[in-house]
């Protein structure tokens, strides 16, 4: 504490008030749940712009209130993290689980373009302190995106990883990348196995579809495609904005999610979201939000939506809004939905916001400045 | 009968022949005579009678009546006799009647006499002497010290009394020598008493001959380069501070005589005030010295430590005892006047620091004063009169606003007044204590600072001091306040020209944004007086800039901090999430705590419900939003609620709102689009630079309407971030001051860069090939042009050279 006349940091000080801010400002990007059938099920994992991810228990005696670091008058929540990794230069995007239980593969990428696993059983055990900058753990998988070729042997900025998807049985990791290409690289070996290149723009979305061995992406190029993992083809390209009239940028596709047949497929594409039938291959309904949505998922037969509103939104497959909740984020890039119900919302302020499935709020913190 | 004959008798003048026979008669006694004849005139008359009624011959009556008539002779002779006699009885009685006059007369006087001793004696055996307690000179001094001729002196044929006489006289004598001492010392006294209102007068006169002396000495001082008399003066009337000032002055007058800091000081108050304060203070003290000493140098420390949190347990116990005497001294004392200031102020103008010319500008005056009751050392403005809460002192450091009291004991005394008197413009900072060492020294006046057990106070106080200029203390705040005073200086000129709609200038040019020329327009500056309320998007932003202006300022925070206060009520009671908070806001703690405690994990057996609505609808926490949903303002207003709670009580003390519209004409469609920016700048500016929150609107004349500022939403936090951030961290130090100016043209240049990516017309190239010309040969590989980045869609804006990552949260 820089406090007074007779120890006055100034530095120290202005630092407090620009981290305080730079918390305000920090947004979490991916939470998810610990994997299925390991130990601490009540595990949140966090994945922050600042390039950490941290995992959380949800457990009431770890959420303590930690000393504020500004002084004792800011009454915020400031969780303090179980475990924690730096694993990324810049925001990390996603977090997947490779694997069921104790022997999964915690995946992470990033803005620095890289894809990195640790073992869940190692980063779980490890009770990483703040100060060792998160970086004690190894990781088991480190790759990093190609860069392209210019001219005269220019080489591109390595393009960041947007999102991440698994094949647990081809043993692959998918990444939307964002030098509009998809990538498949082999968790073993680490090499590239496939690439999909067709998108004009890049891409913000992957969803694997592992029972037909196919990806869909989805791209700020406004469409999302339907990839074959064998031939690295584009058998199909969805475009939702097609025929509506939206005009210029607002019509990307932020997400797209697949429902547990994977036969279903909802698709966000600015302030609609479109739901498609992949056996039939056509456009079953669009739904009008209020925001862009950002984040979804599907809950059996119904849709959760996040995006830059602090809702969160439940459909039903026809479009019809079942609920909206008030959530803590004012901007939300992710929700996740534990395997017993409860959702938790992450987003900008670097706020998650835990909600049980009737819709009450469990907990909700900030994220602790690393 | 008789009488009345008798008296007939000498009226009738028949009776002359009576009184001619009487005095025949007289011969034994007239009284006889008087009554013989009387009877012996009854006598005849009864014959006289009879002989009428028995009508017997009258010849007896010739007799008769001549007998008759010579008893009437004898009576009126024994009348005359009687009446003879009578005369000569009362001549006598006359002549025995002056000697018994006379002589009772004498019996009188004599009585008169006598009582007349009788009260004399009276009065002298009553006698009191004036001085009832000294007693007449006791027999054996008498006998020893008394002259010769009063002992000898015979007085009284009684011995004793003679003694008695004697003794007084000797008495008498002494006193009255005594009374002739006594006169000569009143003389003597008279002449002294002259010779001192003369040498008085000299005196008088005599400043004023020094004065006049020392004026026809000022060229020569001028001459010498001296300035010896106001420095005396100053360290003689410095002897009078209090402690605490006295550590504030001579710490303050070191720094300036060994840094050459460019300050002045200067007491001021009455020194003879000061004197008397002394004086009072030690003639007070004098009954409670030790009692004060100890509680005092206990309480000081405890106070100290009680911000410690870590209060010795000795120390404890002490305080325990000892505190509550000491309230009660102090309540016995002058109740009303707890905020009563030591006559003596210091006053120090402080000079700019890094003009190298002598005359360098003053930046402030700034006056100390000492409660002395309180204990506190008190720092204003001099010459300054705007509410506390335009004071740039306060929150010098953090959480220093000035209202309350700095320590335990201050508190203690004042008790009912819960924060500092808000209508004094000098107020007790934290610094102001830190600067006067109140940490360390004890409360006493240095008129008693003589005291035996002054060694171990004051080793306390060297080593305090010593810790003092290791903490650098003065230099701290000087440097602190100088600072201050400099950023608000900037700050005002910067806000003068955005009040004037100008963009205000920048001086460095290393940054991105200052040459950035603006296309959009500065289109409104105003202070905020109102909580933001929720507007109607569509309406366009007008203002009317002229009334905001010239409001006075400090009113207009007044207004809004009472209002902001109601706000945050008015929402907590609204039910709503309490938790939903994107920024540090002061919640209710306890609500939180109970949100955390609830079971997080529910049974696993997976209850599903179809709807929310349906399950849950009494709880607190599930919204039915649905009604909002035409409401496109929610959001924006939210987000404003949310920024507007961000209020941590000290930090937003002092705190200045604006409200800044930067307008954009889009060409394509006509449209205008409004970037409203809600700017708190906080008092402690530039080190908490102003927050920025951003809305934005657009107003369209056609039908293409969008208000709603959603699909922005993420653009306008990733400005933010970097309005309020980010280009923190790249500014030059030496820009610090004009952090706002600035921020603005970040702002704006940011603004301008989202519009012309967002406009339709500006083409997108998403996919370069470059060709090289020259060789006519197609290089391999394409370059990527993108605008944007990441899930949260970051717009990449390329400066020159430095690409520049708008927002990198």
């Amino acid at each position: 504490m820089s406090g007074d006349a007779t120890n006055w940091d100034e530095d120290a000080y202005r630092e407090t008030v620009l981290k305080e801010r730079e918390i305000q400002t920090r947004t979490v990007f991916r939470t998810a749940w610990a994997p299925p059938y390991s130990t601490n099920l009540d595990t949140l994992l966090v994945a922050s712009s600042d390039g950490s991810v941290a995992s959380y228990s949800i457990a009431a005696s770890k959420l303590k209130n930690p000393f504020g670091f500004v002084n004792a008058d800011t009454d915020t929540l400031l969780a303090e993290p179980n475990c924690f990794v730096q694993a990324h230069d810049g925001p990390a995007y996603d977090v997947k689980f490779y694997g069921d239980g104790e022997d999964a593969l915690m995946l992470s990428c990033g803005d620095d373009g890289r894809i990195r696993g640790w073992r869940w059983k190692e980063f779980s055990n490890s009770s990483s302190l703040v100060f060792s900058q998160g970086n004690d753990i190894k990781p088991v998988l480190d790759v990093v995106n190609p860069q392209h070729k210019g001219p005269w042997g220019a080489l591109s900025p390595i393009p960041e990883n947007n999102a991440i998807d698994v094949n647990t049985q081809g043993g692959s990791v998918f990444a939307a990348s964002g030098d509009s290409c998809a990538y498949c690289w082999d968790v073993e070996t680490g090499k590239v196995k496939m690439v999909f290149k067709g998108h004009t723009d890049y891409l913000h979305c992957i969803v694997a579809r592992n029972s037909s061995n196919q990806i869909v992406t989805g791209s700020e190029d406004g469409t999302a495609r339907i990839w074959d993992c064998k031939s690295g083809k584009c058998t199909q390209v969805i475009d939702p904005a097609k025929d509506l009239k939206l005009k210029g940028s607002a019509s990307w596709v932020g997400c797209v999610a697949l429902d547990a047949s994977e036969s279903w497929l909802a698709c966000s594409s600015g302030r609609y979201i479109s739901l498609w039938n992949l056996p039939a291959s056509e456009c079953v309904s669009k739904i009008p939000t209020r925001a862009c949505v950002q984040d979804m998922l599907y809950d059996n037969n119904q849709i959760l939506t996040v995006g830059t509103d602090p809702l969160l939104n439940r459909f039903d497959m026809n479009g019809t809004i079942l609920s909206q909740i008030q959530c803590a984020p004012s901007s939300s890039f992710s929700i996740s939905l534990h395997p017993a119900g409860v959702m938790a919302v992450g987003g900008y302020g670097c706020l998650v916001d835990v909600i049980s499935q009737f819709g009450s709020h469990m907990c909700t913190f900030h994220c602790q400045c690393v | 009968m008789e009488d009345g004959e008798i008296e007939e008798g000498p009226m009738g003048g028949v009776d002359e022949d009576e009184q001619s026979s009487e005095p025949r008669k007289l011969e034994e006694s007239p009284f006889e005579i008087l009554r013989t004849s009387k009877t012996s005139v009854e006598n005849i008359v009864a014959d006289i009678l009879s002989i009428k009624k028995e009508a017997k011959p009258k010849q007896h009556l010739r007799d008769l009546v001549t007998q008759m008539f010579l008893h009437f002779v004898t009576l009126r002779q024994a009348n005359r006799n009687i009446l003879l006699e009578e005369d000569r009885v009362k001549t006598e009685t006359e002549r025995a009647k002056a000697p018994v006059d006379f002589t009772s007369l004498q019996l009188h006087n004599l009585m008169y006499e006598k009582s007349h001793y009788v009260k004399a004696i009276k009065a002298c055996k009553d006698f009191k002497s004036k001085y009832p307690d000294i007693d007449l000179v006791p027999e054996e001094e008498f006998f020893r010290d008394a002259p010769q001729d009063i002992k000898d002196s015979v007085l009284s044929s009684d011995a004793a009394h003679n003694l008695m006489l004697r003794r007084l006289n000797f008495e008498l004598f002494q006193r009255k020598e005594l009374c002739k001492l006594h006169e000569k010392l009143e003389q003597q006294k008279k002449i002294l008493l002259e010779t001192i209102s003369n040498r008085k007068k000299f005196l008088t006169s005599l400043p004023s001959h020094l004065k006049s002396l020392k004026k026809a000495s000022l060229p020569v001082q001028n001459q010498l380069g001296l300035h010896h008399t106001k420095r005396l003066k100053q360290h003689h009337s410095a002897e009078l501070l209090p402690p605490a000032l006295y550590v504030i002055y001579s710490q303050l007058l070191a720094q300036k005589e060994a840094f050459r800091e460019p300050i002045d000081l200067e007491i001021v108050g009455s020194l003879k005030d000061a004197q008397a304060f002394a004086r009072q203070q030690a003639h007070k003290d004098t009954g409670f010295t030790m009692m004060f000493y100890y509680s005092d140098m206990s309480s000081t420390a405890d106070s100290s430590k009680l911000e410690d949190d870590a209060p010795d347990e000795e120390e404890d116990g002490q305080r325990r005892r000892k505190r509550p005497r000491r309230v009660q001294v102090k309540d016995s004392l002058d109740q009303g006047g707890i905020f009563q200031a030591h006559p003596l102020k210091i006053i120090i103008h402080l000079y700019e620091d890094e003009t190298s010319g002598p005359n360098s500008a003053k930046l402030i005056t700034l006056r100390f004063e000492y409660m002395v009751k309180l204990n506190v050392v008190c720092v204003g403005i001099e010459g300054s009169n705007d509410g506390p809460e335009n004071d740039i002192l306060c929150n010098l450091f953090p959480n220093d606003t000035g209202l309350e009291l700095p320590h335990q004991s201050a508190k203690l005394i004042v008790q009912d007044a819960k924060t500092f008197d808000t209508q004094r413009t000098s107020r007790p900072y934290k610094w102001a204590q830190h600067l006067a060492g109140i940490d360390f020294l004890p409360e006493v006046s240095p008129l008693i600072l003589t005291d035996n057990d002054g060694a171990v106070k004051n080793e306390n106080v060297i080593s305090g001091l010593s810790l003092y200029r290791q903490q650098n203390r003065v230099l701290t705040v000087l440097q602190r306040i100088r600072a201050r005073r400099k950023a608000q200086l900037a700050l005002l000129e910067q806000l003068e020209s955005l009040t004037k709609l100008e963009w205000p200038h920048l001086s460095c040019k290393s940054v991105p944004w200052a040459l950035h020329t603006p296309l959009c327009n500065l289109d409104s500056w105003s202070p905020v007086r109102v909580p933001p309320v929720p507007r109607e998007s569509s309406s366009p932003a007008v203002v009317d800039k002229e009334e905001h202006v010239q409001e006075p300022m400090d009113a207009d925070i007044n207004e809004r901090s009472g209002a902001t206060k109601a706000e945050l009520e008015s929402i907590t009671e609204d039910g709503e999430l309490p938790t939903l908070l994107p920024n540090m806001s002061k919640l209710d703690h306890s609500t939180q705590l109970n949100l955390i405690s609830k079971s997080i994990i529910p049974p696993l057996n997976k209850i599903r419900s179809q709807s929310f609505k349906k399950l849950d609808d009494s709880s607190d926490f599930l919204l039915d939003i649905e009604s909002d949903l035409d409401e496109p303002a929610q959001i924006e207003q939210e987000h404003e609620n949310i920024l507007s709670r961000k209020s941590v009580s000290w930090m937003d003390y002092g705190l200045r709102e604006f409200r800044l519209v930067l307008c954009r004409k889009i060409t394509a469609d006509e449209s205008n689009v409004n970037l409203e920016a809600k700017i708190k700048i906080s008092m402690e500016y530039p080190l908490r630079p102003p927050l920025f929150a951003l809305s934005i609107c657009c107003i369209s004349s056609g039908e293409n309407h969008d208000g709603t500022g959603l699909e922005w939403y993420n653009e306008l936090r990733a400005m933010e971030a970097e309005v309020n951030l980010h280009i923190i961290r790249m500014l030059p130090v030496d820009q610090q001051n004009y952090i706002l100016a600035h921020q603005v043209s970040c702002l704006a240049m940011l603004f301008d860069y989202y519009l012309d990516e967002a406009s339709p017309s500006s083409e997108r190239t998403n996919c370069t090939s470059v060709v090289d010309v020259g060789l006519c040969k197609p290089v391999n590989g394409r370059f990527l042009g993108r605008s944007f980045r990441g899930r949260d869609r970051r717009k990449m804006i390329s400066w020159k050279d430095m690409n520049f990552n708008s927002s990198r949260p």
